[in-house]
């Protein structure tokens, strides 16, 4: 601010809070009170100003006063490094143009020096070979069907009148046994069928609880 | 140019890095002396008028191109690897160079604006890099890089003028304050004392 000679009547103080917030991660509190703090005294400052008041006839603000005497002690502070940073700027290669050699060596002699074709070949062949398709059987598991299930339950239960869990579900894993199961509790919800399990884990016996009709509701 | 001289050379002109001394030494299986003497050999030899230097920086020696000829040199490039630095960069490569390790809170609270955008990029640039946190964690540090140390042909990390050399001189200081005061920002002298 002072070293570009910028007045405070035009110095926005918007600007100022832009510049200091250009970073993407949160400020750390202590940073971000103190900033606050010095934009508080800019803008005391600066509305003294605007409004036109003779600061002769203002009492001393204590707290500003200590402000306005940290600003000052910071601009000290931080001149080192702003003439470090000029240092740095008259040394700086990248302005005067050496230039280095950037490739790492190992990636540089990899590069084949004599030509073997067979060898050269062979690597090309290995990285001309189409990789093996990935197997997608892990995505094409078996997918069942409830409604499915209790078209074929509800067939099956016209026809015999009454059927077997088990039977049902022989040969079938698992989720069959789980899909069946709903679809069985399904028909007797709706009254279309009644199960029976005699035993405690036993077979359970599903049967037709009333003559062939129309299912209520039109199917599942 | 003797043996010793013509394999540094060929080292030097090979190596994407800095080689010490003693790196040289155990390449070419010689005594650091003759290595020396081997280096001299080849200062001699790439004097101002060739196209390369000999140059002693970030802790070892390497062969560069000339200044005046970067910009023939970028033409082998797509585009040009190293940009100039904005005056924020500098300032805030010159905050780390003398307090690393350094985060950014401690940069964004000397600088008096957020660092965090400046110290990316001097990173993505290669010029910092991080260098861990305080013991009991904190925010990451971070130092200045080897390529640093080459962009401003430093001969290792210290190779800077004593920080002292820049500070204010009471004069210079009360310059400041002379136009603080001028511009509002702190009282006249002699105001406000009772």
């Amino acid at each position: 601010m002072l070293r570009e000679e910028v007045s405070l009547a035009e110095l926005a103080v918007a600007d100022v809070v832009t510049a200091a917030l250009d970073g993407e991660e949160p400020w750390d509190p202590p940073t971000a009170g103190e900033l606050i703090v010095l934009l508080a005294a800019l803008v005391d400052l600066k509305s003294r100003r605007l409004v036109g008041e003779d600061e002769d006839d203002l009492e001393p603000d204590a707290e500003a006063e200590e402000v306005r005497e940290r600003l000052a002690q910071r601009l000290i502070a931080y001149a080192p490094f702003a003439r470090a940073a000029a240092w740095l700027r008259d040394h700086d290669g990248a302005a005067g143009a050496v230039r280095y050699r950037r490739v790492p060596l190992d990636d540089a002699a990899a590069a084949p020096v004599r030509g073997e074709p067979a060898l050269l070949a062979a690597a090309m062949d290995r990285l001309l070979r189409e990789p093996p398709v990935p197997s997608l059987a892990h995505l094409n598991t078996g997918r069942v069907n409830v409604t499915e299930l209790i078209h074929r339950l509800r067939a099956a239960l016209r026809a015999g009148g009454a059927v077997s869990f088990e039977g049902q579900v022989a040969g079938g894993g698992p989720l069959r046994e789980g899909t069946t199961l709903l679809a069985a509790l399904e028909l007797a919800h709706r009254g279309e069928a009644v199960l029976d399990q005699p035993v405690p884990f036993g077979d359970i016996e599903i049967r037709r609880s009333r003559p062939a009709g129309p299912a209520p509701g039109g199917g599942a | 140019m003797n043996g010793l001289a013509r394999a540094v050379e060929a080292l030097l002109f090979l190596s994407p890095e800095p080689l010490p001394l003693d790196r040289l030494a155990d390449l070419t299986g010689e005594a650091p002396g003759f290595v020396e003497r081997a280096l001299g050999e080849l200062e001699e030899r790439h004097h101002a008028g060739t196209g390369l230097e000999l140059a002693e920086v970030a802790g070892g020696w390497r062969l560069r191109t000339r200044a005046d000829l970067g910009e023939i040199c970028d033409r082998l490039r797509a585009r040009p690897p190293e940009e100039r630095l904005s005056p924020a960069a500098l300032e805030t490569l010159a905050v780390v160079a003398y307090l690393e390790p350094i985060g950014r809170p401690e940069i964004s609270r000397l600088r008096g604006v957020s660092a965090d955008a400046t110290v990316a990029l001097l990173a993505e640039r290669g010029l910092l890099e991080e260098a861990g946190r305080a013991e009991g964690g904190g925010a990451m540090r971070y130092r200045t890089t080897r390529a640093f140390q080459e962009r401003f042909g430093l001969r290792g990390p210290g190779d800077l003028p004593p920080l002292e050399r820049f500070e204010l001189t009471g004069e210079e200081a009360a310059e400041i304050r002379r136009r603080l005061a001028e511009d509002g920002h702190l009282p006249a002298p002699g105001e406000g004392e009772a």
